[in-house]
């Protein structure tokens, strides 16, 4: 099986991988690159667990293909706290208790974070709908619906 | 034994405050590993075969071709396994029958659901593995299936097990059936007591089975050297016990097996048994490599437990008063292809939060061509829960009595009797209804196609075997460690129970989950149990680790040790009379503890009981179009006594996610089969869970009636808010529509045909 | 000094219908379950395995592990109920 060499930027870093035709995005993040940070829920593009950005666009990284990466850059969990502080919709997670088991959580960061660049005055409402996308299981999505909304106002104001 | 505590004088520093967990970052950066996170250098990669068939006879097997696609390392089939004796080992409900276990890891004669295992490749690629997978032969006869449990009950439904003899029953039946067991329980004189009743109602339900719906699939990577050592890495609820199966199937000794708690994306139960490990493990010995196995969703689907869907009739009758006088439940569970529903739970929680002196119920477990149900939160409750709240609600309204003023009149309370056996311990149920009763919104209008409904829920709550090891370090930070996984914030509780007993902040504390050689058992979390039984073994770790730090002060000031208390995390002087010593730290005793007698730890092990049961009550709003038959939850109220709240952010995301869950099975989850028996909605997509947009905020009504058998009060939270949804939210859209469901789920097209039926009647 | 009061040992129906002909209570001595559990299997031999390995008890409705240390008080009752599974 010839692999197919690609350039590509990930969470601003210039990186080069080998990947077959068939690879997902996600696929090549998680066994080609070792970042694990990025999940796998359902494979096809129902859970939302394995959310990236591609060009500043919210994707599910199990529907992308790796080839489709190249020359594109990509944004995972792994980019999101910045200089060694965490970003503030992770500290609001941690605040509101927003994770029980986290499986979810990179993916709802990175749909969140998306959300918030989009539409920084988000009612609870466009919340509710802009993550409906992203499964959760254990929370009922209450607290992470709280977590984001309190980040909004955060990042408002600061 | 368990030290009383009355502590409610006392006042905490640490339980009931909000930190944040420790766990915590690892998890919002990405960095914390779960179960399919791990990889070793020369890895493989593993698939599993599954049966295309509900039901066949296994002829042969021919792996020739997929042996010879190069890159193919290793094929295994139920072969491969050594055989289980046929036998029912440990306590009846949670009895465990490695016959069938092994069975249902890797099929043998005979495939008994689509999705079942009949074979496993190793390969060094994802790819190659799925590419052999395809030429793997297998020569089935394919059978007849049944799925639904009334049909596997009837005289004539095709057997899965050709020799199963319904236990339970006496004289044992002659013949062959699914039903592979029969329980009742009674109290008095039901059939009885009926007639002294003014109103009865009887009723019979359906329910679905629904899947737990974890979001993290099964994954695992095991090791297993030619020394007969073995290594595990697995996102379970308690490593332990797959510690323990894992061992038992491949015939190995639990010491060689060391299993590392991967964090666990999720399990509700569905992750306290095994399907990938001991075929990883297999693979590994026949390979010399360590191999890994990732579900897809559609396995976690097709081959992993949901839980029972089951058909129940329930009649009860009361006095005009509102008095409940006799009860009467059957219900029918499936377990799947294995026996092991939890029909004994339900059976037993039907009718506990009520004060009834004529109760008997009746369960059959009963198998069928479909997975094996796991265990589900709070497993048989919610589903036996639907059919009594139901009925109760039926009766409020014959005899004109508030459903809430229904429940709180028969409300269980310390001293009474329950249909199982003993007699309720605790109070709190009665304070859950009342806390409705108070609740502003109780009271709301509801506008058109709008209703109102109510229900309660009791589960047992579980205690156990735990250990914990606590560590003072040399500069007088603290560790803890147990064997404990934690789903939801149970390291933070660990840490603040400690920093509580020991008398230190909480950020002095750090909290970890050890592997199966560094900490003592600690069997699984599940059963609302951890921060009960688990917490009461980090206490007494904490309290004896207080008394060797005394001793330790002791020595140092040259005192007797009973001269010597422990206070806000310092030694102190008990009077003036032992001497006027400046108080000791953890730091200034860790300082010295080399002359002191060496490294500061302790372990406690205990077997909890004491334990209390968790009652819910909940109501909820809500509204049905009657164009479509959608139902939307308007408001949803959940009241449950949480003896005390240890954190109370981690108390709140388990009931709002436990009524999460409650309202998918309502509304919209469900296994569907085509006429083959093959599930036709194996993925997120068809079957649907509820997302944030389908859900209001819930408004949770923290009850505390603290338990005084743990140290703080602690009463296990994590279940019993999924046993009312199902039920209010019949209640509500019968109070709506003036139509009665009786069937779960109530999803739109059921729901539409209910009312388009109603009409035309 | 009298005899102390005994303890009632109670069992479920289809327990005492497997494996005590039916019969559903006892009159035991208090002190400990591993006395209470001995006297029982010296009644029904081979019953104290089953009740350690199947049962959990209540004393007077408070739930506990089957451990022997567990204290009996006179005139308490001991009820033999089934483990129960967890979720
Ligand atoms: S894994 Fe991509 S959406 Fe679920
Ligand atoms: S926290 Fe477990 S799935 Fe969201």
């Amino acid at each position: 099986m010839a692999k197919h060499h690609v350039t590509t930027t990930i969470n601003g870093n210039p990186v080069e991988y080998l990947c077959e035709t068939r690879q997902t995005l996600l696929e090549v993040l998680r066994d080609e690159l070792d970042m694990t940070g990025t999940k796998e829920g359902c494979g096809t593009g129902d859970c939302g667990a394995c959310s990236v950005t591609l060009d500043g666009r919210l994707v599910c990284s199990c529907l992308v293909l790796g080839v489709e990466a190249a020359g594109k850059a990509v944004g995972t969990i792994e980019g999101m706290a910045e200089g060694g502080g965490l970003h503030v919709l992770q500290r609001k997670f941690l605040e509101h208790a927003a994770l029980q088991c986290g499986i979810c959580t990179p993916g709802f960061l990175v749909a969140a974070r998306s959300l918030l660049e989009a539409n920084p005055d988000p009612s609870e409402e466009e919340v509710r709908y802009w993550l409906a996308g992203n499964l959760c299981r254990c929370t009922g999505y209450q607290k992470i619906i709280e977590a984001v909304l309190d980040a909004a106002r955060e990042m408002r104001e600061a | 034994m368990l030290t009383r505590t009355k502590d409610e004088e006392k006042t905490l520093k640490v339980v009931g405050t909000r930190p944040v967990r420790p766990d915590g970052e690892p998890k919002v950066t990405g960095l914390a590993q779960y179960g399919a996170d791990f990889s070793l250098p020369g890895m493989l990669w593993a698939k599993i075969l599954r049966s295309p068939h509900a039901h066949a006879r296994i002829r042969a097997i021919d792996a020739s071709r997929a042996l010879a696609l190069p890159g193919v390392k290793a094929v295994i089939t139920g072969a491969d396994f050594m055989e289980q004796p046929f036998e029912y080992v440990g306590p009846e409900r949670v009895a465990v029958n490695y016959w069938h276990m092994t069975r249902n890891i890797m099929a043998r004669e005979k495939a008994l659901y689509e999705g079942h295992a009949v074979a496993a490749v190793a390969a060094v690629s994802p790819a190659v593995a799925a590419a052999a997978l395809k030429l793997i032969d297998v020569d089935y006869e394919v059978l007849p299936h049944v799925i639904d449990v009334d049909a596997a009950m009837a005289p004539d439904a095709p057997l899965l097990f050709e020799d199963m003899i319904t236990r339970g029953v006496e004289p044992a039946p002659t013949r062959p059936s699914n039903v592979s067991k029969q329980i009742d329980f009674r109290l008095g004189d039901a059939d009885a007591a009926f007639a002294a009743a003014d109103e009865v109602v009887e009723m019979s339900f359906k329910t679905a089975p629904v899947h737990q719906g974890y979001i993290e699939p099964h994954a695992c990577l095991a090791r297993i050297g030619a020394d007969g050592q073995g290594e595990l890495w697995s996102a379970s609820q308690g490593h332990f016990v797959v510690r323990a199966y894992t061992a038992k199937l491949l015939g190995m000794e639990i010491g060689n097996l060391l299993v590392h708690p991967a964090e666990i994306g999720g399990g509700f139960g569905g992750k306290t048994v095994i399907y990938v490990e001991p075929v990883a493990a297999m693979l590994s010995r026949k390979t010399g490599h360590p191999v890994k196995i990732m579900m897809s969703r559609e396995d976690v689907f097709r081959a992993t437990g949901p839980t029972s869907g089951a058909s129940m009739t329930v009649r009860i009758g009361v006095k005009k008063d509102g008095r409940i006088v006799a009860a009467r439940g059957v219900f029918r569970f499936q377990a799947g292809a294995f026996p092991g529903s939890p029909v004994m739970n339900a059976c037993m929680c039907a009718f506990a939060p009520y004060d009834i002196a004529n109760v008997h119920t009746t369960g059959y477990d009963v198998v069928c061509n479909r997975p094996k149900a796991a265990a589900y939160r709070a497993p048989g409750s919610p589903i036996s829960a639907f059919a009594v709240e139901s009925v109760l609600d039926v009766l409020a309204g014959k005899i004109g009595m508030d459903p809430l003023a229904l429940r709180l009149k028969n409300a269980a309370r310390t001293g009474t009797q329950t249909a199982y056996g003993p007699k309720h311990a605790h109070d709190g149920y009665a304070e859950t209804v009342e806390a409705l009763m108070k609740h502003p919104a109780y009271k709301l209008p509801l506008g058109r196609n709008q209703g109102r409904g109510v229900a309660s829920g009791y589960w047992f709550n579980g205690g156990g075997e735990s250990a914990a090891t606590v560590h003072i370090n040399e500069d007088g930070s603290v560790v803890i460690a147990t064997g404990s996984m934690d789903i939801g914030g149970s390291r933070a509780s660990m840490a603040m129970m400690a920093a509580e007993t020991l008398g230190v902040p909480y950020e002095k504390v750090r909290s970890t989950v050890a592997d199966t050689g560094s900490v003592g058992y600690n069997h699984v979390t599940g059963g609302s149990r951890v921060t009960y039984a688990t917490g009461i073994a980090v206490v007494e770790a904490c309290r004896k680790i207080i008394d060797d730090l005394r001793g330790r002060a002791a020595q140092i000031w040259d005192v007797n040790p009973s001269g010597v208390v422990w206070e806000d995390g310092h030694a102190r002087p008990a009077s003036a009379e032992v001497g006027d010593f400046a108080p000791l730290s953890l730091k200034a005793i860790a300082a010295k503890r080399a002359v002191t007698g060496g490294p500061i730890v302790a372990e406690a092990a205990v077997n909890a009981g004491g334990m209390a049961p968790g009652f819910a009550t909940q109501f909820c709003d809500v509204e049905v179009d009657p164009e479509t038959g959608a139902v939307k939850i308007l408001r949803f109220v959940a009241a449950q006594d949480v003896g005390r709240a240890i954190h109370p952010s981690y108390v709140e995301g388990q009931i709002q996610g436990a009524v999460a869950q409650g309202i998918g099975w309502a509304l919209n989850e469900e296994y569907i089969y085509d006429k083959n028996g093959r599930l036709s909605n194996a993925g997120f997509l068809d079957y649907r869970i509820p997302v944030a947009s389908d859900l209001p905020s819930f408004d949770v009504v923290m009850v505390a009636v603290p338990n005084p058998n743990h140290p703080f009060g602690v009463k296990g939270v994590g279940e019993v808010g999924i046993v009312p949804p199902m039920a209010a939210i019949a209640n509500a859209i019968q109070q709506a529509t003036g139509t009665r469901m009786t069937e779960l789920p109530m999803s739109p097209p059921r729901l539409l045909a209910a009312l388009d039926s109603a009409e035309g009647a | 000094m009298p005899p102390a009061q005994p303890a009632r040992v109670v069992l479920t129906t289809g327990f005492s219908q497997r494996h005590t002909g039916g019969v559903k209570e006892f009159s035991v001595e208090p002190g400990t379950l591993r006395g209470v559990i001995k006297a029982m299997d010296a009644r029904f031999p081979g019953l104290g395995d089953i009740l350690e390995e199947e049962t959990t008890v209540a004393i007077d409705g408070e739930i506990h592990e089957v451990v022997y240390s567990q204290p009996i008080r006179p005139g308490c009752e001991v009820f033999f109920l089934p483990k129960i599974e967890s979720g």
